[in-house]
């Protein structure tokens, strides 16, 4: 598939990633230039360093990290023809059937390219994907990123409907897998390509639970056994760090600033008592002026008591102290996946060995 | 036309792994009240399974995976796939069923009796419903319900079950989920794309999850690439998770190699020398001789191992161990290949949290990220679809970070 070379080369396609949501893949052409908002660069000068370089610009913007592809970079990087597959449903549906390498698969559609791509990368060299597009545009457009991607010995892409015209093998694959919007009529097809004399399985992925039903009547009438059906999703955490704030800490600075306001009251009486005193002539404006900043003054400081440091409650004290101590907690991202869709899965029996006892009836 | 030219892969991939049930396999058996287990199958000895009953072994050798057979005396007959059965909707309801009623004349011992007589379990079970006083007032779906805990309970039927890595992951998780460190199938299927885990790769592991891990890139790799993995006892572990893959054990020799955590040490030096002299040298005998091969040879198995590690440009490292994965990290990752991947387990988040709150700083690694798995399985019987009612609260959690 992509480069397993250490350093990158001319005509390499690699990921170039600047942040978290700019992930974009790159095909090393020399004499061409990458430009973005994190710089200038020329392709020729990525030729030749290791992957996962950190690449600093030529007009000092900013820098990038160029990887080496893998499905799940190609997944967050690829261009959308579809809506595609991600992570947790693509391995989770390997997984179930038992995709590894060497084994036969199909799919439909091919869509955006998501699920073939790690398909490819699991069942290595040695195994077949059949994909299957009915959308022209996009099945010559999947076949070229294929080629491109040097995938075109382990997929074999064909444009067809396949809920109408069945696949192009017979009694030939270990796994099928349908993401499409009707199922239920490929799966008779689907058993017909299914090897008959080892274990074999078939997932149909829907987003809605209708379809589910549906699926699983076809499953159950085709003669498909174990049927049962997953959602699954990857939460994401988000790390912060956190200082735990002492209730001590704060009743004492509570005391202080009521013993602080207590002494500015007493100083602000002891003035004016000294201002009558004196019998100094004052404007009425001037007066309220006053009153209203010394206001301010004390509300802010009942609100804020959490942001005062502690140096000005007790500038004595806080040399001796610790910094604060920070622990590192985590939560679950408030913007998160709720639903990609439904995974159908069943298996298909093997044909019981001529040789031994015949079915009950 | 389509079909590619890979008749001699295909014959290598049969050697890494039997397709068929051979004797020496430990075989799961799925048994009638839903459990898996793990069963010996050896050359002309008997297989026992409890009250269901027990065969011999033979019947099962060279029969693909994932049949379901019934015991009849010592023989197994052959079951055909089970499908499901659509429940007609009836207007009864459990409105006059009162529980703690007496509704079931048949005794215990008449039960025994009809068993030991050798009554086919369906007939037990239709005497059972015949005699009980209320079971035409049940609803359909109860009615269900009833016979499939009275087969769970009489049937003598099991099925073979696939030793697929989500099956053997599975049957662990269920089994005894923390000496596999709650590493759900789910989650091990995210470790291994994370961790992009292909035929030819070559990966670093330490895998305190009893050999999950070790199985798990094994199986995906079908003898093709390359596994050192890490583990903190003086030889390599006996993986009870391994023993359920039945792999054929010279082809993993080739592909997996075992380290602890001393002898991955660069300044490590063993402190017995071995040594050199050759094991032909005259005026020993053959029993020392061959002692001093052994010793040679593992001693040449450990120099070697040692060798490829500090070699370096892994594709990835995986991590499933309670030691600091800080420092686990600072041992192993300069053998990680610029761009490659690193995937932590944890049962707890805390962990990772601390680790990932290092890394971010740490410009060794780009974009350190926490997922926890998240999975949901739902009963689809026509009419009675429905999340189930008890699953696992979590299936842990993942940092996943790339090596820049």
């Amino acid at each position: 598939m992509w480069s397993t070379a250490r350093d990158v080369a001319a005509g390499d396609l690699v990921i170039i990633w600047q942040t978290r949501e700019l992930i974009q893949p790159l095909l090393i052409t020399p004499g061409k230039d990458l430009n973005s908002r994190f710089g200038y660069y020329r392709h020729a000068d990525l030729v030749g360093i290791p992957y996962g370089s950190k690449v600093g610009s030529r007009n000092g913007k900013g820098f990038i990290h160029v990887l080496r592809p893998t499905p799940e970079l190609w997944t967050m990087a690829l261009p959308h023809r579809t809506q595609i597959l991600y992570l947790a449903d693509i391995a989770f549906i390997t997984s179930w059937l038992d995709i590894k390498r060497g084994s036969s698969v199909i799919e439909a559609g091919t869509g955006s390219g998501s699920f073939s791509h790690s398909v490819a990368r699991t069942i290595g060299s040695v195994g077949h994907l059949w994909s299957y597009e009915f959308h022209e545009a996009r099945a010559n457009k999947a076949r070229e990123e294929f080629s491109l991607h040097g995938m075109a010995d382990i997929v074999t892409l064909t444009h067809r409907n396949v809920c109408k015209d069945g696949f192009t093998v017979e009694d030939t694959v270990d796994a099928v897998f349908l993401d499409l919007p009707a199922p239920w009529d490929a799966i008779e097809h689907a058993k017909k390509a299914l090897k008959k004399t080892s274990p074999t399985r078939i997932c149909c992925f829907s987003p809605c639970m209708e379809q589910v039903l549906r699926t699983v009547n076809a499953l159950n009438d085709s003669g498909f056994t174990d049927i049962t059906m997953f959602e699954t999703l990857l939460r994401p955490h988000e790390v912060h760090q956190l200082s735990p704030q002492s209730l001590t800490q704060a009743v004492e600075k509570l005391k202080k600033l009521e013993q602080k306001r207590e002494d500015k009251r007493q100083h602000q009486i002891a003035r004016s008592s000294k201002r009558k005193r004196d019998d100094l002539p004052e404007t009425d404006i001037d007066n309220v002026g006053v009153k209203r900043l010394r206001t301010q003054e004390s509300e802010e400081e009942d609100v804020c008591i959490r942001d005062i440091p502690d140096a000005v409650v007790d500038p004595g004290q806080s040399a001796n102290q610790p910094p604060p101590i920070k622990i590192s907690v985590s939560k679950v991202s408030p913007d998160v996946r709720g639903h990609t869709s439904y995974l159908t899965f069943a298996r298909l029996v093997p044909t019981v060995p001529s040789k031994s006892v015949s079915i009950r009836e | 036309m389509d079909i590619p030219d890979c008749e001699d892969a295909t014959s290598a991939l049969n050697s890494f792994k039997a397709t068929t049930i051979q004797s020496g396999h430990t075989v799961l058996l799925r048994l009638p009240n839903g459990e898996t287990k793990g069963f010996k199958v050896e050359k002309d000895a008997t297989i026992s399974i409890g009250r269901v009953g027990s065969f011999r072994a033979n019947e099962l050798i060279d029969h693909p995976y994932g049949l379901t057979y019934e015991i009849r005396g010592k023989e197994l007959s052959v079951q055909p796939p089970h499908t499901l059965q659509e429940v007609e909707e009836t207007d009864a309801t459990n409105e006059l069923i009162n529980d703690g009623e007496f509704v079931q004349p048949l005794t215990l011992s008449e039960i025994e009796g009809l068993k030991k007589s050798g009554v086919h379990a369906s007939d037990i079970i239709k005497a059972q419903i015949e005699q009980h006083a209320n079971y035409s007032m049940k609803t359909e779906y109860s009615k269900e319900k009833y016979k499939q805990r009275k087969e769970a309970k009489y049937s003598k039927t099991f099925s073979t079950v696939e030793p697929t890595i989500y099956n053997v992951c599975d049957h662990w998780f269920k089994k005894d989920q923390n000496r596999i460190r709650d590493i759900r199938p789910d989650t091990l299927s995210q470790i291994l794309n994370l961790a992009n885990v292909r035929p030819g790769g070559r990966y670093i592991a330490v895998d305190e999850a009893s050999g999950l891990l070790v199985s798990a890139i094994l199986e995906r790799l079908g003898g093709d690439g390359r596994l050192i993995s890490i583990c903190d006892v003086d030889s390599p572990p006996a993986y009870p998770v391994m023993t359920l893959m039945n792999f054929r054990k010279d082809v993993v020799t080739k592909v997996h190699s075992s380290l602890n955590w001393a002898t991955a040490q660069e300044d490590y030096t063993p402190v017995a020398a071995v040594t050199q002299e050759s094991s032909s040298e005259v005026g020993k005998s053959e029993r020392h001789r061959i002692r001093l091969d052994k010793r040679k040879n593992a001693a040449d198995t450990l120099l070697n191992a040692r060798e490829e590690l500090f070699a370096g440009e892994y594709d990835a490292l995986l991590i499933a161990s309670d030691y600091d994965p800080l420092e686990i990290l600072q041992n192993l990752i300069i053998y990680v290949a610029g761009s490659g991947s690193i995937v932590v387990q944890s049962p707890f988040s805390r962990p990772l949290t601390e680790l990932q709150s290092k890394l971010r700083l740490d410009p060794n690694y780009l974009a350190p990220s926490i997922t926890e798995s998240w999975l949901r399985r739902y009963q689809v019987l026509p009419g009675r679809t429905h999340p189930t009612m008890n699953t696992s609260g979590s299936g842990g959690f993942l940092l996943h970070a790339i090596k820049v």
